[in-house]
């Protein structure tokens, strides 16, 4: 105590003049000590810290995963393109001059890109190779088996139910064909599951972004009410609102950060302990599909949405409730 | 430096804490404001950090008019300031170095400067040593020294204290007023609300007594430059 009279004030010191440099370096200096001291707020209280995240995690892993099941849907959609051939049966008696004619024909038409000559006896070879049935085969009289084209349509042609119908019927309309067929109903009904599952995940991740600007916004609030002593003496001694809305932002964004590392992590190991009997299945059907994850991309990306979240959401909750804190 | 014309500060309850009050205070002047409780001193200090606004009349500070000063400035305004509170206002969950430093990083202040001032006014109050207490361990008067220095970390040019030493024995007031002497004879106005009459008294001061919202007394100029 008795010290005081003695020590000196050491008043009107020159100020070192500031340069441009300098006052970007004090911010520079700010920031990181502003965003240093918002992850220790968060790694004292790591309970809290870590249940928010969690919610985060998980409602914003929901979505992302939704995504990613119809963004794997499209894939095999487009992997069993070649399924949507169209087969042309044609009539037993069709010597050879007829089906090349039928032939020319087929490729005469626009929609379609090529042309595949299966002749009886070659359908016989090939069902006798794959079947089984070789040996019990052998016991027929007569191939039963009828010329086939195998026609495969142009890309969009392929694509769209309503421009099949009609090139169906230019090919029922060569004398000689039969018979056609088309193998595409379940690619159709798998391809409108799939615009509505990517509805739903419009939907869901609306709602649940809602949901996670909510959870940060209400964190947020309960940690201004926690600093309220601290934003009064800030305001007191001259601190602006962005000053003051600053550390509450980087908690915000470090929290929506955190959550979506949780989400990328859950659905990376989801989807990791998914892949294998994703592959063996599909190696069954002979598919080449395989699961695809989120990659580094996919990561990056849901972290960037999690931290935007994040900061929205802290800005809301700050904006709110910073109004309610005398002084102004 | 300070200047109140016809102030009268009305609260949303309907109540007049100050009625045309007009007052004058000059540049490194050192001026006690007394009076009863209830008699207006901390409304006029509040007035002053804008922490309310004057109902009707004037408030010029250094030639200025802060009546209609907008919102945004108010930050900038404050930082001419330094202010002193009974409860002295500091926060116990950082060190006595990080609370001074508050004014100081509000403003923007690069690391090392921040340094710098802060023992330079730690040392001031006498504190240099405790800069890394938390103010939770230190004596009342000791923690209202750590108040001051955030204060005047800054160099403010009106330093305004309401209570000062209202929670402190009369020694330790003493102490603290001796300090204050010191920023007014470094040309600091200094405005300090008190109805410890008599510690003002020893002070030998320009007292300013209100009473009813309304200045009584503006007599004992000794000492000011009035
Ligand atoms: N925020 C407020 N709302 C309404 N009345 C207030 C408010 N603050 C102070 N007052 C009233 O104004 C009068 C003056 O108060 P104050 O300036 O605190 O006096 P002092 O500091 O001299 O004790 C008191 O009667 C008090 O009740
Ligand atoms: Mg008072």
């Amino acid at each position: 105590m008795a010290q005081s009279s003695s020590a000196k004030v050491r008043r009107g010191a020159v100020a070192p003049k500031i340069g441009l440099f300098g006052l970007i370096r004090a911010a520079f200096e700010h920031h990181s000590h502003t965003f240093q001291d918002s992850l220790k707020r968060l790694a004292k209280d790591p309970l809290q810290t870590l249940m928010t995240a969690s919610v985060i995690a998980i409602a914003l892993s929901l979505p992302a995963t939704l995504f990613l099941v119809v963004d794997n849907a499209r894939q095999f959609e487009n992997n069993f393109e070649s399924f949507s051939q169209i087969t042309a049966y044609v009539d037993n008696s069709a010597n050879q001059k007829q089906i090349a004619t039928i032939k020319t024909q087929l490729q005469a038409i626009p929609e379609v890109a090529a042309v595949m000559y299966i002749s009886p006896e070659q359908g016989l070879q090939e069902f006798t190779e794959n079947s089984g049935f070789g040996s019990a085969l052998k016991y027929l009289e007569s191939n039963p088996l009828p010329p086939v084209f195998i026609i495969e349509p142009i890309a969009d042609v392929a694509l769209e139910a309503n421009q099949v119908q009609p090139l169906l019927a230019k090919i029922s309309q060569i004398a000689e064909v039969e018979d056609t067929q088309i193998d595409m109903l379940w690619l159709q009904r798998l391809r409108s599951l799939t615009q509505i599952g990517q509805q739903i995940v419009f939907a869901l991740g609306f709602v649940l972004g809602l949901g996670v600007l909510v959870i940060i916004g209400n964190s947020i609030r309960l940690t201004i009410h926690g600093r309220r002593e601290e934003i009064i003496v800030v305001k007191l001694v001259g601190g602006t609102d962005a000053y003051v809305r600053r550390p509450f932002l980087y908690s915000g964004m470090l929290m929506g950060l955190i959550g979506a590392m949780g989400a990328a992590l859950i659905i990376v190991i989801g989807f990791w302990w998914l892949s294998g009997s994703v592959a063996q299945l599909s190696e069954l059907y002979n598919s080449q599909f395989r699961l695809h994850s989120l990659g580094v991309q996919g990561c990056l990306a849901l972290i960037a949405v999690g931290a935007s979240l994040g900061l929205s959401g802290s800005w809301l909750a700050v904006t709110r409730h910073l109004k309610d804190i005398k002084p102004r | 430096m300070i200047h109140f014309d016809n102030l009268t500060k009305r609260y949303s309850g309907g109540y007049e804490a100050l009625k045309g009050i007009n007052l004058n205070v000059n540049a490194g002047e050192l001026a006690f404001l007394t009076g009863h409780s209830g008699a207006g001193k901390s409304t006029l200090l509040k007035l002053l950090m804008l922490l309310e606004r004057p109902s009707s009349g004037t408030l010029l500070i250094n030639g200025k008019n802060i009546n209609r000063l907008a919102n945004s400035k108010i930050p900038a305004y404050r930082r001419q300031l330094g202010v002193v509170f009974q409860d002295h206002q500091l926060l116990m969950d950082r060190s006595v170095f990080d609370n001074v430093a508050l004014p100081l990083q509000v403003a923007g202040q690069s690391r090392k400067e921040i340094g710098r001032r802060v023992r330079a006014a730690l040392d001031g109050v006498g504190l240099l040593l405790k800069e890394r207490h938390s103010p939770a361990m230190l004596s009342g008067g000791e923690q209202q020294r750590v108040g001051i220095a955030r204060a005047v970390v800054h160099k403010p040019r009106i330093l305004l204290a309401d209570e000062p030493t209202g929670n402190l024995d009369p020694g330790l007031s003493a102490e603290i007023m001796a300090l204050f002497r010191r920023f007014q004879d470094v040309g600091v106005t200094v405005l300090i609300a008190s109805h410890d009459i008599d510690l003002i008294n020893q002070m030998n001061c320009r007292i300013i007594r209100l009473e009813q919202g309304m200045v009584a007394d503006d007599g004992g100029t000794h000492g000011s430059v009035f």
